[in-house]
């Protein structure tokens, strides 16, 4: 019995297609969130509270017990995790998930900012951007090396005039120029 | 029944790899070569010494890039001070969690001088992603910044 080469790329290419789906997804939503990052964060929402505690003395640099005091004074309860003094009267507390709230020791004015990931998105950018580096790099390799044989498969999954040698011609021609053409524009 | 637990299943595994403080990553940009560490003070003391050589620093986080990751400042061993680590848009995104851990950062120290307009516009753009109101009076001539030019980091607690 002859093998049946095109049996077997369509049967590869419906079982990668299957595996390839979640992450592809994934890649096209953050993607796209990803590229219009001039205009938003697409990882995290903002929100600053602005407020007044009074004037806060403090002996000489701000210590770790005067942040207590100014997080009890602000009705804080979370732990805060660092500070940094950025100047003899101005003071930015940190907090886990990034959150920082800045005191004005002088004046007493406070912006708190509270930075919360985005649900989806956050995740789905953690790992289209490879925050996790390690084994995530190895995955996102084998993803991009299903996607080049996909894309390969792809082209002979069909045969006659709708195939690679017809209209499929044609149009995989376009899907190469397109990119070459912004390659002529923009380089 | 035995099917329902299986997407059971697989959704619960789905969801505890999106969501797992696991991926909580560390390491950002190309791997960290230089053992040395230089102070930051060092460099703002003799920024004429260090311009285009690799350095390596460390620091506290103290700001991210609010929309795009783009940089962070990172406290220096002085008091009041901080420098600058600028990465290329996308080929590293810092994570605003940084803000408030410790970074250890190579990269190349660079010099941005920049006209009166320019460090008007700086100020302006620095003040917007801070939500704060920008008071043109703050910029009173022109202004020679140094940074590092970010090649990668290691953010730990």
């Amino acid at each position: 019995m002859a093998f049946n080469w095109r049996k077997w790329n369509a049967a590869v290419h419906r079982d990668l297609g299957y595996l390839c789906f979640g992450l592809t997804i994934i890649y096209a939503v953050s993607g796209i969130a990803v590229n219009h990052i001039q205009g938003w964060n697409p990882s995290y929402t903002f929100e600053r509270e602005r407020t007044n505690i009074g004037p806060f003395k403090v002996k000489d640099d701000v210590s770790d017990q005067d942040v207590i005091q100014i997080l009890a004074r602000l009705g804080e309860k979370r732990p805060h995790r660092s500070f940094f003094q950025k100047g003899p009267a101005e003071v930015d507390i940190f907090f886990r998930e990034g959150n920082a709230t800045a005191v004005n020791l002088r004046t007493g004015d406070v912006v708190q900012e509270m930075a919360k990931p985005r649900p989806l998105l956050y995740p789905m950018n953690f790992l289209h951007l490879n925050h996790p580096k390690k084994t995530w790099t190895w995955m996102a390799d084998v993803y991009a090396v299903s996607l080049a044989v996909l894309a390969i498969t792809g082209l002979f999954i069909l045969k006659g005039k709708k195939g690679i040698r017809g209209r499929g011609a044609w149009l995989t021609a376009a899907g190469i120029l397109i990119p070459l053409l912004f390659l002529f524009l923009y380089i | 029944m035995a099917h329902t637990r299986k997407w059971r299943a697989l959704l619960i595994v789905l969801g505890v790899l999106l969501w797992s403080p696991a991926f909580a990553a560390s390491e950002y940009g190309a791997p960290l070569t230089l053992k040395d560490v230089t102070k930051v003070s060092e460099i703002a003391d003799q920024p004429g010494k260090y311009l285009g050589k690799r350095v390596l620093v460390e620091g506290m986080v103290v700001e991210v890039c609010a929309k795009r990751g783009c940089w962070m400042d990172i406290a220096s061993d002085r008091k009041y001070e901080k420098i600058q680590i600028k990465v290329t848009d996308g080929e590293i995104v810092f994570p605003l969690s940084a803000r408030g851990r410790n970074a250890l950062v190579e990269g190349v120290v660079e010099e941005i001088a920049m006209s009166f307009d320019e460090a008007v516009e700086y100020a302006r753009h620095k003040a917007e992603e801070k939500g704060e109101l920008f008071d043109p009076a703050s910029v009173t001539g022109p202004q020679t910044i140094y940074r590092i030019r970010g090649i990668g980091a290691i953010i730990r607690d």
